[in-house]
């Protein structure tokens, strides 16, 4: 009776929450989480989940590690593992035959968990850069087995004034994979578009919109500000969940760590922890 | 500077040339100094002037596809009217007289790149007319370009489209129903869901113009029944147009359209309504008798019109026109009633694919004659006119017997009269056109355009349709579809404040002194639009716009009495569209409606849609768009424009859950030979069923698939 009255507690969590988790794409990397997850025009190692496009622009070998904790329940808990990888030359800042990354994901506890496998790829092409990413997902509940499902996605993200302004759009999910025939049930398929104000090299503001089929739609706004070079501050909000976010950025040499924390109003308080490892050049 | 803007007119041209190639090639083989035309971007064109689409009474699809049939003939800026430039909708009213004054001073202009060079001509306006525009200087007379058959053989503008369209999903109005024991079943369609649209036409500005269209309708028959008027096709339109022949200036035989004034007797669908563009689509220009070659299938004359010149200030238009309209037919009950045989009313659809369809096809016989006579003085800084309607039917209109239709026409015949006038002086244009009806009622428009700064633009425009006016043919700037029944008063302006940046808004005011349909007490209303557009660099735009309508309807559930409430609609779109590289565009829309009735709860509708366009190779064009939408309720349904084949037009109307995808492909397959192929698919969430009545689909999803061919001779 317990467990049921836990699952019954966490769907309607999830339904509360209305995002993210229940398969969709999720928040990746608490830079993004930072930002009110505005991370359309992002291009960090989580890119590979926030809009594959972005990896275009990585000119490195990256690894990433993230963890999520949801409003202070064991149960929705996400960890994931990134990593990104050039290919062929690196020139004028952009990997000749683009970039491509992986991710293992999990959310969920016991009862209810989903995992995933996801590959992406990047490709810059002057101002432009295009990606495209499968995901192999799982879902489990336990004592009712699991389901596979396979979603497809792809983004773009352009500089709309070079360094400056830069536009990105990203679609999850647009083979519609259904995961259940019993009312339609679906991954949910997912379109954002947003622009990233950038007027110097320290600030950055994002914002951006997202739209579930069958969901309300979400406007974000993110505003990072680098203070000195090795800090960053974070704040943003969104606007279905109705979340205020906040996030400190450091990096100390090829590590990048970023935390961030999200006030939902009914629910309270989520955390996001992130590392970055840089493969630098010998 | 001039080097640069050819570069960008060349480099332009490069990007888009799978579009026109052949229209450029074939351009340039003509005359060498001619420059390379951009391809017309008509998307982006319709985006820029109109708002957003307010009803599904009216077929915009045909009205657009009216608008851009306009562009497809060039103008040629040294031999252009100030009318026909302002029928262009593209330039200010400054622009066109210091256009006007240069040509004057300087002559005829050489190429399109002198445009540079004459004063108030900026750099975006020359990118948006120069598709529509030429300058050529082979003389004032078309004699010189050799005679006339040869002038029509050798023409580059000609075309022959062929177009099928059909939606791939089985519909209840194409399936077998079971019939009853007296042989008799539930209405079908009687054709196949196949539409078909077959159009060739050759024309050159101020020279010729011929054409003809047939067009079938889904559900339509193809059927040659001479007896009852069916020649194969269910609509066919023909035209043949001379003009500049001496003092004849215009001469059409067949299918016509006639502007004039402010379109309040005679309007040829050139007009785009309250739209983001404040400013120059608010006046109407006086363009006479244009061809007719579109499939709105009753918007035009049939018959003959000319114009001719008595004096060269002084023009005379005459035309005659029979045709027969679709009309619902009824008899008399009563032996004391005022007509035997009367139609309750026209009707505009143009569909006959159901036996009722059928029975009311061309039941009416519409029979009109009229004129113009107008002045324009030598400068042409001041225009008048007087224009004349005279309308007879050869049965009886008499509308359904409800309060709300008190006013309208009945009877058989209408004469309609009217005066128009404009006039400019420095920066203002003052214009207008007031009419009456058999009736005694008065119609009158009247307005003002002023640049009262280099960057800031103003109108104002005031309007009065009485409740008994009727004209059958006019459709000047109004809140209703039809200019009855209304006040109003329309208040425009246009800013620049710095590069790149341009805020348009108007606010409109309206009054419908008698009642309307479902509007049971005269009522009220008013509308405002702001638009905050971007342009960071030549190739991308951006933009914000905010509208807020309200309109007064009857509230909801049974009362003794009507009682008209408040709704209000409010729509917010972002829009943006770039091309980031040569070859690819990319546009975003976002849209979202709130709407309630009366201090009610707000209804919400919200779409997001991510178009992609690639120019793959010189031949090939692709271009796709993935879209989102969820509307709650009929209400707050999202109409979103789609790019769709050449000339043809896509605005669904989304409501629900769903996703909306579709792709084209634009192939040019040889120099005269040109493909597209689109796919478009409406997926709904939560829906057992698409649609209702005769178009419902079973199942959640519809298709659609379009091929069009066009081979240019």
């Amino acid at each position: 009776m317990r467990q049921l009255y836990f699952i019954v507690v966490i769907l309607f969590l999830l339904s509360i929450t209305a995002y993210g988790q229940g398969s969709g794409p999720g928040i990746r990397g608490a830079r993004a989480a930072g930002l009110a997850n505005a991370s359309v025009t992002l291009s960090d190692v989580w890119a590979v989940g926030n809009n594959a496009a972005g990896l275009g622009q990585l000119n490195k070998p990256v690894v990433g590690v993230y963890a999520e904790n949801r409003y202070l329940l064991s149960a929705l808990n996400t960890v994931a593992v990134a990593a990104a990888m050039p290919l062929g030359a690196v020139e004028n800042e952009k990997a000749r035959n683009g970039v491509v990354g992986v991710e293992v994901q999990r959310f969920g506890g016991k009862l209810y968990s989903e995992q995933r496998v996801g590959a992406g790829y990047g490709y810059r092409g002057g101002l432009v850069s295009i990606g495209a990413r499968v995901d192999m997902l799982q879902l489990s509940i336990e004592g009712l087995g699991s389901k596979q499902a396979v979603a497809v996605s792809l983004g773009g993200q352009a500089e709309l004034v070079p360094k400056r302004l830069v536009f990105g759009a990203y679609l999850y999910n647009l083979n519609q994979a259904k995961l259940a025939e019993y009312q339609q049930e679906r991954v949910p398929t997912l379109l954002k578009a947003g622009l990233s104000y950038r007027p110097t090299d320290k600030v950055l503001l994002n914002i951006e919109t997202e739209k579930d089929v069958e969901q309300d739609a979400d406007f974000k706004a993110g505003l990072e500000y680098r203070i000195i070079e090795k800090l960053a501050l974070r704040a943003g909000f969104r606007t279905l969940t109705e979340e205020i976010t906040g996030g400190v950025g450091f990096q100390a040499g090829a590590l990048q760590i970023d935390y961030a924390a999200a006030w939902h109003a009914a629910l309270g308080l989520s955390q996001h922890v992130g590392v970055g490892f840089v493969f630098e050049k010998k | 500077m001039r080097y640069t803007l050819l570069d960008r007119w060349v480099s332009g041209a490069k990007r888009q040339i799978g579009v026109l190639s052949v229209l450029l090639l074939a351009a340039l083989a003509v005359q060498a100094q001619e420059y390379v035309r951009p391809p017309a971007d008509l998307d982006r064109l319709t985006q820029e002037l109109f708002a957003e689409i307010q009803s599904d009474q009216v077929p915009y699809e045909d009205l657009y596809e009216t608008l851009l049939q306009y562009y497809q003939t060039p103008l040629n800026l040294n031999t252009a009217t100030r009318e026909e430039l302002r029928g262009l909708l593209l330039l200010s009213e400054s622009q066109i007289t210091s256009l006007l004054d240069y040509r004057q001073q300087r002559g005829a202009l050489l190429t399109l790149y002198e445009l540079q060079i004459v004063p108030g001509f900026d750099v975006r306006t020359i990118y948006r007319v120069a598709p529509f525009v030429t300058a050529q200087t082979a003389g004032a007379g078309n004699a010189l370009r050799g005679p006339f058959w040869q002038r029509v053989l050798k023409e580059d503008n000609n075309a022959l489209f062929v177009r099928y369209e059909r939606v791939l999903q089985d519909r209840k109005g194409y399936a077998l129903a079971p019939l009853d024991s007296l042989g008799h079943g539930p209405t079908r369609y009687l054709g196949s869901p196949d539409k078909l649209l077959v159009r060739y036409r050759v024309s050159h500005t101020k020279d010729f113009s011929f054409g003809f269209t047939a067009e079938k309708d889904a559900g339509e028959q193809l059927v040659w029944n001479p007896s009852a008027r069916r020649y194969g096709a269910d609509f066919l339109s023909g035209h043949l147009v001379l003009q500049e022949r001496g003092r004849l200036k215009t001469l059409a035989v067949g299918d016509y359209q006639l502007q004039f004034g402010q379109g309040l007797l005679l309007s040829s669908g050139l007009q785009v309504g309250k739209g983001a563009e404040t400013i120059t689509t608010l006046r109407r220009s006086s363009v006479g008798v244009r061809p007719y070659s579109s499939v709105l299938e009753s918007t035009f004359f049939r018959g003959a019109a000319a114009t001719y010149s008595l004096t060269p200030t002084v023009r005379a238009t005459a035309f005659v026109s029979r045709k027969r309209v679709d009309a619902n037919l009824q008899f008399a009950a009563d032996s004391l009633a005022e007509f035997d045989e009367y139609s309750s009313g026209f009707l505009l659809t143009g569909f006959h694919r159901t036996p009722n369809e059928l029975a009311n096809r061309q039941a009416l016989r519409e029979t009109v004659a009229g004129g113009n006579l107008s002045y324009s003085s030598r400068s042409s800084n001041f225009a008048a006119g007087l224009t004349a309607v005279d309308t007879h039917f050869d049965k009886a209109i008499q509308r359904r017997p409800e309060l709300y239709n008190q006013y309208e026409f009945r009877g058989r015949h209408n004469l309609a009269l009217s005066a128009h006038y404009s006039y400019v002086r420095g920066n203002v244009l003052l214009f207008g056109e007031t009419a009456r009806s058999s009736s005694g009622g008065l119609g009158t428009v009247n307005g003002v355009l002023a640049s009262v700064a280099p960057t800031v633009d103003v109108s104002a425009l005031m309007r009065h349709y009485g409740r008994n006016f009727h004209t059958l043919y006019g459709n000047a700037l109004s809140e209703n579809t039809r200019n009855i029944n209304e006040s109003g008063l329309y208040l425009g302006v246009k800013l620049r404040p710095v590069a790149r940046w341009e805020v348009s808004a108007y606010y409109d005011q309206f009054w419908f002194p008698w009642l309307k349909y479902q509007v049971g007490a005269p009522s009220r209303g008013h509308d405002w639009l702001v638009r905050l557009t971007y342009a960071p660099t030549k190739t991308s735009l951006l933009y914000a716009q905010v509208r807020t309508r309200q309109k007064e309807y009857d509230a909801d559930g049974n009362r003794p009495l009507p009682l008209p409430v408040p709704t209000v609609r409010r729509s917010l779109l972002l829009y943006y569209d770039a091309n980031p590289t040569t070859t690819l565009g990319l546009r975003t829309r976002v849209q979202g409606t709130r709407y309630r009735e009366n201090e009610g709860a707000w209804r919400s509708g919200y779409v997001l849609a991510q178009d992609v366009s690639v120019g793959v190779s010189r031949r090939l064009r692709l271009t796709a768009r993935y879209a989102l939408f969820d509307a709650d309720n009929y209400d707050t349904r999202q109409y979103v424009f789609e790019q769709d084949v050449l000339y043809a037009f896509s605005v669904p109307a989304l409501s629900g859950q769903g996703t909306r995808i579709y792709g084209l492909a634009e192939i040019s397959c040889t120099r005269s030979l040109t493909l597209w192929l689109r796919l478009a698919e409406t997926s709904y969430r939560h829906q057992r069923t698409v649609g209702s009545g005769l178009e419902e689909i079973g199942g959640s999803r519809r298709t659609e698939f379009k091929a069009q061919a066009r081979y240019r001779f």
